[in-house]
């Protein structure tokens, strides 16, 4: 099959296509940074979808457990071994992506005849300033984006991830608009949770491709909060401590919300 | 960054792998010759030294732990501000008495380990989980030990509300063995002296030393470091000249606590001096 180009990219088409559909219903995930720190946010708690990978680093993932499970594994053993024999301070979330994850992920999606990755990764670094923080999403293909501002966009404080790249877009768009760095925790958790709902209400085969108006998406965040658990997590950005990672309850969450 | 990451998983042995495991297969941590088949140290008056004092004992804030500042080499004075009382993570203190670019790297490694553990393993490690690593690092280390290149007596204090009683105390022998204590730990060439103090004060003190306050307990902690230099060479106590005071570190329900110097200065000046 593939000894002939044309029957190559047909198949690796094919196969993007089969990780995209079953990809497709992954509930999304935000990060969002805010005056104290980073915050994630996801809902739909049958599983752990929010996980610490170092000192500074966290991620969320969406795709096949499985999956996931071997990619934070390897996150890490990478940060931990480099932490251990170097410093803290020379883990980064650009070496681990760009060097490490990404090169395994194309080489597993490209080999027809190996198993891909069916996972799609949100990473957030936290800096020692706001404007330091990264954000990096990568794709079961090894596709990276990040928050750095470059020709196409401007920088941003924010990452999101989702089911589909509608769904993603949506969400990226919404944030733009509404979010700016100096939040406070209050504002950056119903921001995360209504960008949450946007990306939620762009999945399937009904989904909107345009922003719903806001009184639509404040109803449609209280009515999907009634139903389902909140996962959210914060990188602080205070230096008292080294590790940074912290799980929110669902009490703490709940309160600050408000509602 | 390696750039060949993944091949962890394969034989399924990414979760099951403890840290130093991890380190070993990567080339990263030494492996110590085998106790049975390493060369045996051919002077037969080599006693292992483990010249330091450091000391722990629980008291009304949780548990104190103390170390001198000397290191020495034979019988040369190498360097007067070594720290001994290590933090290991937000609840447990490792000091450490012996060869200190042995117990140094152990102390990373066991910090490295307990993080590694939660990290993946998606919970805290247990306090006996915890105990056992570092036994597990001493024995693994024996090998070392036997060369006469890598002794190391830690003392391991820990903190956790779920356990009973809370505080909790460990000195370990060079093989690894762990002895839980009630009250009071030392080690190292001082530490005669120390237990001997610390024995004295829990049974006929003016206080039990579970009873002392902060300050008093500061106070005994000095005391018994400035006696143990008194008659062991390899132990710094208090300078005096220099100003040099011992490492004092406090853990308790609220995490763990480095005493500032002035604090310790204020009570030497006060109640040892």
């Amino acid at each position: 099959m593939i000894e002939e180009p044309y029957r190559w990219v047909e198949a690796i088409a094919n196969r993007a296509e089969y990780i995209e559909t079953q990809l497709a219903s992954g509930s999304p995930i935000v990060a969002l940074g805010y005056r104290d720190g980073i915050l994630f946010v996801t809902l739909g708690k049958t599983r752990q979808k929010l996980f610490e990978i170092y000192d500074r680093i966290a991620m969320g993932a969406i795709g096949h457990p499985g999956d996931i499970e071997r990619l934070r594994m390897a996150a890490i053993e990478l940060a931990s071994t480099e932490g251990f024999t170097r410093s803290a301070a020379d883990v980064s979330l650009r070496r681990l992506a760009h060097y490490s994850l990404s090169p395994v992920l194309k080489t597993a999606f490209e080999q027809v005849y190996g198993a891909p990755y069916l996972a799609r990764l949100l990473f957030a670094e936290i800096g020692a300033k706001q404007e330091n923080d990264l954000f990096l999403r990568l794709d079961y293909d090894g596709a990276i984006a990040t928050n750095s501002a470059n020709f196409a966009q401007t920088r941003q404080d924010f990452g999101a991830l989702s089911g589909t790249r509608q769904s993603t877009e949506l969400m990226e768009k919404y944030l733009a608009a509404e979010h700016s760095s100096g939040a406070t925790f209050e504002r950056a958790l119903k921001l995360s949770l209504d960008a949450w709902t946007v990306g939620q209400l762009a999945l399937g085969d009904e989904g909107v491709n345009e922003l719903p108006p806001r009184d639509k998406i404040v109803a449609e965040r209280k009515e999907r909060l009634r139903a389902a658990g909140i996962e959210a997590a914060v990188l602080d950005r205070g230096d008292r401590i080294a590790i940074r990672y912290r799980t929110l309850n669902e009490q703490e969450i709940r309160s600050a919300l408000g509602d | 960054m390696e750039s060949s990451g993944l091949g962890i998983d394969q034989n399924l042995s990414g979760a099951s792998d403890d840290f130093p495991a991890l380190l070993r297969r990567r080339g990263l941590l030494a492996t110590a010759p085998s106790p049975a088949a390493g060369p045996r140290i051919e002077n037969k008056d080599w006693i292992p030294t483990q010249a330091t004092t450091i000391l722990a004992f629980k008291f009304q804030g949780g548990v104190l732990v103390a170390g001198d500042r000397r290191a020495t080499a034979g019988n040369t004075v190498v360097y007067d501000r070594a720290d001994k009382v290590l933090e290991i993570d937000r609840h447990s203190i490792m000091a450490i008495a012996g060869v200190p670019a042995t117990a140094w790297e152990m102390a990373r490694v066991l910090e490295h380990s307990f993080q590694f553990f939660r990290r993946t393993q998606l919970q805290e490690m247990s306090v006996d989980g915890k105990v056992r690593a570092l036994s597990k690092l001493l024995r693994d280390n024996f090998g070392f030990v036997l060369q006469g290149v890598g002794v190391v007596v830690p003392i391991f204090a820990t903190y956790d509300e779920n356990s009973d009683p809370a505080a909790r105390l460990y000195f370990y022998d060079a093989m690894g063995a762990q002895f839980e204590v009630a009250d009071y730990a030392a080690t190292g060439s001082g530490s005669p002296a120390v237990r001997g103090i610390l024995h004295y004060e829990n049974n006929w003190g003016k206080k039990a030393l579970a009873k002392l306050s902060e300050d008093e307990a500061v106070t005994i902690a000095l005391r018994a470091l400035d006696t143990a230099a008194e008659s062991d060479t390899a132990t710094g106590g208090v300078d005096r000249n220099a100003k040099i005071f011992p490492v004092i570190k406090i853990v308790s329900r609220d995490g763990i606590t480095t005493l500032p110097e002035k604090k310790i200065a204020a009570v030497f000046k006060r109640s040892v001096a």
